[in-house]
């Protein structure tokens, strides 16, 4: 993180880190009433194990309580990049499969997107204050997979949402390490510890 | 006995998309008389097994020439889920030979591999198809040398399983019913993390187009609607798609669903020098198709837009010039329109007024009769005058005074 | 020779005595008492339908000599039954722990064996000392969408069973209830009580994965539970009690962002602040003045732990 702080950034920072927590707490309770509603539209199972799918940030991380503030951010705005171009395609797929047929799902997917955008901008935002900048934003993100049947999009879909869910938890955990008082340090729960 | 050469298939070519298998011989008519009947026995064998699946007589006549003949033959299940092999014999009435007459021997066995031969054939099949409520279909999984299917699923129900060889199982489904907008999904499981799955789309036909009718509000766009019937049950890319084709100009336009009320329209220009048309709506999805036609006179169908910019002169306090302004081209036609005068005693008179119709022009009716100084409210609505068709939509409501005595 | 023979209850047991032929003369007893010559057949002994009583040591003589030819420890019981397995995490993100037992006992020693699989990685599970049927898992991972799998075998000399549970990451976080919970009146508002407690020490990190509370109250003399949830913060003002009335209070804890409730917290009981009894005039004033000043200000019993049976939800 930043060399030392000024009270000024500091109290910036952590109004932008409880704001971000504020924001990814709405957008994971939004993405899992969204994932209820997609997995019965699409007549998915609900408890089906879907492999981990290429192409969609993976929230999963070890050694999460180790990282740095700059590590965290920088990670969570790539996911979130992907995140809208993922959902940008899955909205589009969703008007040319179904058209008219489910304007519900279409909305709410929408919603989710406009969420993911507004937190991609919040956490350039925390980055900006770290006056490192937020890194230039690649290609438009992964392309949708050559031929992809049907069933394979839905079960993309599905991953995409399980995982940016389980990524707005990830994510307002890593809000408060950085709203943390002794920033930097990873002062957090080291695993080694055993109950 | 009297036994014919060994046939040899030319080609059997596979149809992946219809399932169809077409196979051509040559019939070696060249080596016999004329006018021998010839009968073609074709056996279809499939699975691992190769079992026999069908085994059909086909008829020919001999002319003498090395004639090729071609035979189809559909599946009853996608031509990926397992290898098929064809083979024929053949028998000839050969009438000069007194003596027995036998079936030639089998030809080569032709094959089409099935995806369960390829290294990376893996998945189900058929993908993504859609056809009609109430239809049979078969489906089936292709997985790697060594993987066992846990269970397949046609929606939510867990269908018994049909071996097709050590790589490919499938399911049947009898009597689809109707799938919702996603599609009824198809899935074959092969472990915890691992399954196959396909999706399926069961619907309707289009229905016949009801309630065809075109009319135009200004003789330069003919606007055409109609109600679709029964809902296909198909929607997005696979929804069924509306054309209007006119048989005299040849013309055709692709028709869209109306945003604002989700009705279907069709806009079809204006020829200038055609008054009857002769309208073809075609309708068409995955499915089948199914169409309706209307034959109309363009001056019959007359609908106007709602009269605008209603304006007032002249200044007797008994009488008033009225002006309107309608969008549209009328000049093949007389207009007929209804002014409605109302004033505040509650009294409500109308007035029809009947004039040629114009370009793009502005039309004026003298109101006489009224009484000085008094605040009336004027609205106007035209119509075709020679065949009345429709209303117009009434134009805005307008208040004038007249003036004193 | 002696041996352990296991049977299953109301089988029919057929026991030889040793080398000894079929036809010679023996005696069979149990626990140190004959055993009636109709369960003999031959040198043969005979048990129909055994029982969980028949457990015990069997031994065969021959029949002059009184040389001990034959011994085995009878033990009666049933193969296992499905175990009921149980995983939860109590100290998120540390790891979670799994817990079994059986639903009926097999009366014969039972062997366990867990295997916990995250995607394809197999994981170890830490065996508690105390209580024997409890290991505790590390997560090497957080934030994982692919689910946890876990199963449990148990096996006996009667028979083998199994269950496995598949589940999320965060479906298991289950805190413990709060703990300390204290609720005292507050003096001068007869309608308040104050309630505090602290979060379960086993939760290992509460500022980076902090808890919400749900308090819930209610006077002895209803039934109808308050509730009220705190998103954050461990103390709360109760400012709709009635007055007078001795209050019945818990609190449960939940992960701010995953996971379920905790069971309800140990009750505590508290009566909101009560005003001194008005000066009565004449006499009767003089007297109550001096008993008043007598007897020493009892405030109402701040905190009585209730028995630790009070459970969430019963």
């Amino acid at each position: 993180m930043a060399a030392a702080d000024s009270p000024s950034a500091t109290l910036r920072r952590r109004d932008l880190c409880s704001r971000g927590i504020r924001l990814a707490g709405k957008m994971r309770s939004d993405v899992i009433d969204l994932l209820d509603t997609y997995v019965e539209r699409q007549g998915l199972d609900a408890s089906a194990s879907v492999a981990v799918v290429e192409g969609v940030p993976a929230a999963a991380v070890e050694h999460w309580d180790e990282q740095s503030g700059t590590q965290r951010l920088l990670e969570n705005l790539a996911a979130y990049r992907t995140f809208r171009t993922l959902l940008a395609q899955m909205l589009e797929e969703q008007r040319e499969q179904l058209g008219e047929a489910d304007a519900g799902l279409g909305r709410a997917l929408a919603a989710v997107l406009l969420q993911v955008s507004a937190f991609a901008y919040h956490l350039e935002e925390l980055l900006r204050l770290e006056s490192r900048g937020a890194p230039s934003e690649e290609e438009a993100g992964p392309p949708q997979p050559l031929h992809l049947g049907l069933f394979e999009r839905k079960l993309r879909g599905l991953g995409v949402l399980r995982e940016l869910a389980q990524w707005a938890v990830r994510s307002a955990r890593d809000l408060r390490q950085l709203a943390k008082p002794s920033l930097g340090s990873s002062s957090a729960l080291s695993t080694a510890e055993s109950p | 006995a009297f036994v014919p050469l060994t046939p040899r298939i030319l080609s059997l070519t596979p149809d992946f998309s219809t399932s169809t298998l077409n196979l051509k011989w040559s019939d070696n008519g060249s080596i016999f008389p004329y006018g021998l009947d010839a009968f073609w026995q074709i056996q279809i064998l499939r699975k691992e097994t190769m079992e026999k699946v069908t085994q059909v007589i086909y008829y020919s006549k001999l002319t003498q020439e090395d004639v090729i003949l071609s035979w189809n033959w559909t599946s009853d299940m996608p031509l990926e889920c397992t290898s098929h092999y064809v083979k024929i014999r053949s028998y000839i009435n050969v009438t000069q030979f007194v003596g027995p007459k036998d079936w030639s021997d089998w030809s080569a066995i032709e094959e089409v591999p099935g995806k369960d031969t390829e290294p990376n054939g893996s998945g189900m099949f058929p993908e993504d198809s859609v056809v009609a409520v109430g239809s049979d279909v078969t489906f089936c999984c292709i997985h790697e040398e060594g993987q066992e299917i846990q269970q397949m699923k046609y929606g939510r129900e867990i269908y018994p399983m049909i071996r097709l060889s050590s790589r490919s199982s499938a399911i049947r489904v009898l009597n689809a019913s109707a799938s919702n907008a996603s599609g009824t999904n198809v899935v074959c499981r092969l472990s915890e993390y691992e399954m196959h799955g396909t999706v399926l789309f069961v619907g309707y036909a289009p229905d016949i187009p009801q309630n065809l009718s075109c009319e135009t509000s200004n003789f330069v766009t003919i606007k055409c609607t109609w109600k679709p019937g029964r809902p296909s049950g198909l929607y997005g890319k696979r929804e069924t798609k509306y054309s209007l084709s006119e048989r005299m100009s040849g013309k055709n336009v692709s028709c869209k669903v109306d945003e604002t009320n989700g009705e279907r329209v069709c806009n079809f220009s204006v020829n200038p020098d055609q008054t009857t048309y002769n309208f073809i709506l075609r309708a068409s999805n995955p499915i089948g198709q199914a169409e309706s036609s209307l034959v109309i006179d363009l001056t019959q169908r007359v609908h106007p837009k709602a009269p605008e910019k209603l304006t007032f002169s002249g200044t007797n306090s008994t009488s008033v010039l009225l002006h309107w302004f309608i969008n549209g081209s009328f000049a093949e036609i007389r207009l007929l329109c209804q002014i409605e005068i109302s004033s505040g005693h509650s009294e409500q008179k109308t007035h029809n007024v009947s004039m040629p119709g114009g370009g793009f022009s502005t039309y004026t009716a003298q109101l006489n009769a009224l009484r000085p100084y008094t605040k009336y409210q004027f609205r106007v609505r035209c119509s075709s005058a020679d065949s009345f068709w429709r209303w117009s939509d009434w134009s805005r409501t307008e208040e004038h005074t007249t003036s004193e005595a | 020779d002696s041996h352990v023979q296991y049977e299953r209850v109301g089988a029919d047991v057929t026991m030889k005595c040793g080398s000894m032929d079929w036809d010679a003369a023996v005696t069979w007893m149990t626990n140190g008492t004959d055993i009636d010559e109709s369960h003999q057949n031959g040198s043969y002994l005979i048990l129909k339908k055994v029982n969980l009583t028949q457990s015990g040591q069997y031994s065969c003589y021959e029949g002059s000599s009184w040389h001990l030819k034959y011994q085995t420890s009878l033990r009666v019981g049933m193969p296992p039954k499905e175990p009921v397995l149980m995983c939860r995490s109590n100290n998120y993100p540390k790891g979670f722990y799994c817990s079994w037992h059986l639903p009926t006992p097999t009366y014969i020693p039972n062997f366990f064996n867990i295997s916990v699989v995250h995607g394809t990685r197999e994981m170890v599970c830490e065996k508690d000392t105390f209580p024997k049927n409890r290991c505790h898992i590390r997560y090497l991972q957080l934030f994982s969408t692919v689910k946890y799998k876990v199963t449990l075998t148990v096996t006996n000399a009667l028979g083998k069973n199994s269950t496995t549970l598949t589940f999320d990451e965060v479906a298991i976080v289950k805190p413990d209830p709060p703990e300390s919970v204290v609720a005292k009146p507050v003096p001068n508002n007869p309608r308040r009580l104050e309630v505090s407690w602290q979060n379960p020490s086993s939760w290992p990190d509460p500022e980076s994965f902090p808890l919400k509370f749900f308090l819930r109250y209610r006077p002895l003399i209803l039934d109808q539970w308050q509730h009220v949830e705190l998103s954050d913060g461990t103390s709360h003002t109760i400012t709709d009690a009635y007055a007078g009335k001795e209050y019945i209070i818990q609190v449960a804890a939940k992960d701010n962002d995953i996971g379920t409730w905790s069971d309800w917290s140990v009750a505590v009981h508290a009566t909101p602040w009560t005003e001194e009894p008005k000066h009565l005039t004449t006499e009767a004033q003089i007297t109550e003045t001096t008993s008043a000043s007598t007897s020493s200000f009892m405030p109402p019993p701040t905190t009585k732990i209730c028995d630790k049976g009070a459970v969430l939800g019963s």
